[in-house]
């Protein structure tokens, strides 16, 4: 048996190197990767602590997530293909429509 | 009639019709305005229904019958009708105010006393003949075409206006049909609202009674506050006057002159009469129902209605400075506007001022009769319940003073409609000859327009070509300039600087395709063919565009024999109105004189307007002959006036019909109208014994009364009036008609004393007519003059304060608020880039920070 510790450190570590992904690359899908990557850090997290505490709530709230997850990355590649339309283009930068 | 105690209330299934009397007109308004806008230029509405004047007509003569039915029914009960029909709209709580404590009850009601049926009578009587006369002016003028149901039906509304305001039974609504009438005053005057003087004198007499109208607002608000109610039940109930009396006399010394105000703009009295003239702009008809059946006749209306507060008991003494004030106003005007009827030269003028001085003679004659009944003790009892032994003296008199003035306004009325409606006859048949004769004049607007010719000189003189001028027009580089573009090409030339309704006539003289817009084309060939044509008739040009003016006195002469139907009309009511013994006005004028100078013997200060009413009596002899002269005896001063038709049966109908109501004055008089007041117990015909015996009671009273000072003073009056006016204006103008002109035996006497008159005693009156005080007078005094400076000054000047404290200080703050909240907006929209990562970033941030604070909190 793992010592939750060594998980939740993993966990961090993850969610680090998401969030740093999620900042610095310019690619659309990269970035929501990125996103699912810390995504799966916080239910690593959840499975961490229920292991810990001995109670299956972290469980059910680490099945929420991944259901949550796998929506949140149909919307995002269907925001994506309707940005290449408009745009012919995923990349970041290309596009700030929203700015002022 | 509040006050004494001899009305009783009768009821009179007639009265229960009453509200019909104004329902009606005001019913066939809309009836009228919309049929005439769905069937406009249908034949049979054109001419079967003469586009609406055959739906009022019967209207008005149903007015006129229940009028009819009223007031016997009001005459056979001796004056004790009255408020015999209420309707309720609202009622209210009790409400406490001064005084008077009442329940405040807005409805309609119907109120009915003599003075009343006075002004019922003239109402609806002249307006069913104004219309009668309005089908055959109004329809037989080409120019009236297809919008004539817009003159009828603002007639009709007009005509409700002033019977509403005669039946109400409160000052409120009489304010409201008060009101209503201005508006239509307003309507009709600019009725011809094309033309830019219509339009102007329309605003202007609106505008010029609307200052008068404040003022009445006033003094009804001041007078609601006295009493709690504006109902004539209760503010002329003796009881409540006598405890208004007691408290605060004063006040309502001011609440009723501020209503005094209300009228003087109404009867257009100095110094509010500037509109009155001006409102000649709209058609004939409009001026006869202004001057005689309705409008003015308004605020005389309201002066007499004021009667119970100067004859209570308890307001003893203390109105008496209002009533000279009337007086005052009354005598200044009537010299005043005499004296401007001297020097016009269009018909229509000097009607209009001899308007403005018959109605301050009534004014005068009712300052009198208020004075006598403020300051004489003539109720049968006096305040302290013992038996007033002047009773039947004093009584008589006030009643015959207020009588005098009530009178007058009958035959003032009665003698300026039929002169108006014979003015309109002699304007429409000169209208008609001169179209006859000079038809081409018909074909004015096909005419080149004089700015095109301008335009093709100054085109000319700086040596452009028509190409390069329309380019430099051309704005929008279209190729082709619309209404806009030229006249803005016009402005910028010097040319003219014409609003766009004036533009479209030069636009359609230019636009050969009917496109609405001119091309390179249209204009060379134009501007060419009209320089050709200034080349080749310079002096043709000039006749067409000198304006031909029908109301022009200087454009008649000797129509006597041409219309004399018109001309006996004209005659009979211009001797009505200068007090020619026996007819008409007569009987009235001398009792105002006669009554103001027996004011004047108790006041000194009522000599100036006695001797100001005296004078005007000269005056008015003078001016009314010289109108009359000048327009029908004579030779043709014009070869238009040579060839004028009689006319037309519409038209004659009414004139034939005041004619006699005109010269039937000494009936009325012997009738007992000499005494119509309120406050009389005896109905008509049953004071002196019938018919003959009050025609022996008037002769002898007239020109024989018992009193030295009185029967001097008649025979003054009389000379003055009758003798000296008239015999000046025989000298200066008219003379023989022409020579195989027939004229009717009657004016025989006339023209034959004139052609005495003017060979034996004429004088040259030019170096009068070249005097800077004729001048002065020609310009009406300047009034209109001062009264745009001061309008200028003092309102201009406000307006620009006042355009300056909106914009700093009102718009200042609002501008304010508008800029910081936008420069606030400018420095937060800056955080939203638009870059994906930026957003993330922000996330991640704000995330952090509220970790920050949840450890902050739990820690």
């Amino acid at each position: 048996m793992i010592d939750p510790a060594w998980v939740s450190g993993l966990s961090a570590l993850l969610f680090v190197i998401g969030l740093a992904g999620a900042f610095t690359r310019k690619n659309a899908i990269i970035v929501l990767m990125c996103i699912e990557l810390m995504l799966n850090a916080a239910n690593m997290q959840f499975a961490a602590a229920a292991v810990h505490h001995g109670d299956t709530t972290g469980w059910v709230y680490t099945i929420f997530a991944i259901a949550i997850a796998a929506s949140e990355v149909a919307i995002g590649l269907a925001i994506f293909l309707a940005m290449y339309g408009q745009h012919e283009s995923i990349t970041l930068d290309d596009v700030n429509v929203l700015k002022n | 009639m509040a006050g004494t105690g001899s009305s009783e209330i009768v009821h009179s299934t007639a009265a229960q019709y009453a509200p019909y009397i104004l329902l009606l007109p005001m019913l066939a308004f809309p009836v009228i305005l919309f049929l005439g806008k769905m069937y406009n230029g249908n034949k049979m509405w054109k001419e079967t229904l003469k586009e609406g004047g055959l739906i009022a007509l019967p209207v008005m003569g149903a007015s006129l019958a229940l009028s009819l039915w009223l007031i016997s029914d009001f005459i056979g009960a001796y004056g004790g009708v009255k408020e015999l029909s209420d309707w309720t709209w609202f009622t209210s709580s009790m409400w406490n105010s001064g005084v008077v404590t009442t329940e405040i009850t807005f409805g309609f009601g119907v109120h009915i006393d003599h003075i009343t049926v006075m002004l019922l009578f003239i109402a609806s009587f002249l307006c069913l003949l104004i219309n009668t006369f309005a089908i055959g002016y109004m329809n037989t003028d080409p120019i009236n075409d297809n919008r004539n149901h817009r003159f009828y039906a603002e007639f009709v509304l007009f005509c409700s206006g002033m019977l509403g305001m005669v039946l109400a039974d409160s000052f409120l609504w009489l304010f409201i049909f008060w009101e209503l009438m201005g508006l239509c005053s307003y309507l009709l005057i600019g009725f011809y609202y094309e033309r830019p003087s219509a339009a102007y004198a329309a605003k202007k007499a609106f505008l010029t009674t609307r200052v008068g109208d404040v003022f009445l607002m006033v003094g009804l608000a001041v007078l609601w506050d006295l009493f709690g109610s504006l109902d004539y039940a209760v503010v002329f109930n003796e009881y409540n006057i006598d405890k208004v009396a007691a408290s605060n006399p004063g006040t309502l010394a001011w609440a009723l002159g501020l209503m005094f105000i209300g009228a003087v703009g109404k009867s257009a009295q100095f110094p509010l009469h500037v509109w009155l003239p001006d409102a000649m702009e709209g058609p004939t008809p409009v001026s006869a129902l202004i001057h005689a059946a309705t409008m003015v006749n308004a605020g005389l209306y309201l002066v007499a209605r004021m009667f119970p507060f100067f004859g209570a008991e308890s307001m003893h003494g203390e109105l008496a400075d209002l009533a000279f004030i009337i007086a005052a106003i009354g005598g200044t005007t009537a010299v005043m506007a005499a004296a401007i009827a001297f020097v016009q030269h269009d018909l229509k003028k000097v009607l209009a001022y001899s308007t403005m001085s018959q109605l301050a003679y009534i004014f005068t004659g009712l300052g009198a009769a208020l004075y006598l009944a403020n300051t004489l003790h003539w109720h049968e009892y006096l305040v302290d319940g013992t038996k007033n032994p002047d009773y039947y003296v004093n009584h008589a008199i006030v009643i015959v003073a207020f009588g005098a003035a009530l009178f007058h306004l009958f035959n003032h009325a009665m003698a300026k409609g039929m002169l108006f409606m014979a003015s309109g006859a002699v304007i429409h048949e000169v209208h008609h000859a001169h179209h006859h004769l000079h038809p081409h004049d018909d074909h004015h607007h096909e005419e080149d327009p004089k700015e095109l010719l301008m335009l093709a000189n100054y085109l000319m003189e700086t040596g452009q070509s028509v190409f390069g001028f329309f380019n430099s027009i051309d704005l929008d580089q279209s190729g082709e300039v619309d209404t806009y573009e030229f006249q803005k090409a016009l402005k910028d030339a010097n040319i003219a600087d014409l609003p766009p309704w004036e533009m479209q006539a030069l636009m359609k003289a230019l636009d050969m395709d009917g496109n609405g817009r001119i091309n390179v084309p249209e204009l060379e060939l134009t501007l060419g063919r009209v320089h050709l044509a200034s080349l080749a008739g310079d002096d043709d040009h000039h006749d067409h565009h000198d304006e031909f003016d029908a109301q022009s006195m200087e454009n008649m002469g000797g129509l006597a024999s041409k219309m004399p139907l018109t001309a006996t009309a004209m005659l009979v009511g211009s001797l009505s109105i200068m007090g020619f013994p026996l007819i008409g006005g007569f009987w009235s004028k001398e009792g105002i004189i006669a009554n103001t100078w027996r004011v004047a013997l108790e006041d000194p200060r009522f000599f100036y307007p006695a001797l100001c009413v005296l004078l005007g009596a000269g005056m008015t002899g003078f001016y009314m002959s010289r109108m009359w002269l000048k327009t029908f005896a004579g030779s043709p001063k014009t070869d238009v006036a040579a060839h004028v038709h009689p006319t037309n049966t519409w038209i004659k109908t009414p004139l034939f019909i005041l004619t006699f109501v005109s010269l039937a004055g000494v009936i009325f008089a012997s009738m007992g109208f000499t005494h119509w007041a309120p406050d009389i117990e005896y109905g008509l015909m049953s004071d002196h014994g019938g018919l003959w015996g009050g025609f022996l009671y008037e002769m002898e009273h007239v020109f024989a009364n018992e009193k030295m000072f009185f029967f001097i003073l008649t025979y003054v009056a009389l000379f003055i009036g009758a003798v000296v006016g008239p015999g000046l204006a025989l000298s200066l103008y008219g003379g023989k008609l022409d020579a195989g002109e027939e004229a009717k035996p009657w004016f025989g006497p006339v023209l034959a004393l004139n052609a005495a008159i003017k060979g034996r005693y004429h004088w040259d009156n030019s170096a009068f007519g070249k005097s800077g005080f004729a001048t002065a007078l020609e310009n009406r005094l300047y009034f209109d003059h001062y009264y745009d400076m001061a309008m200028l000054k003092i309102v201009a000047a406000f307006s620009n304060k006042a355009a300056e404290a909106d914009s700093s200080v009102i718009d200042g703050t609002v501008k304010t608020v508008e800029r910081t909240s936008q420069q606030l907006s400018t420095s937060i929209r800056s955080l939203t880039t638009g870059s994906a990562r930026d957003y993330i970033l922000m996330a991640a941030l704000g995330t952090l920070v509220l970790f920050g604070l949840i450890w902050g909190v739990v820690a």
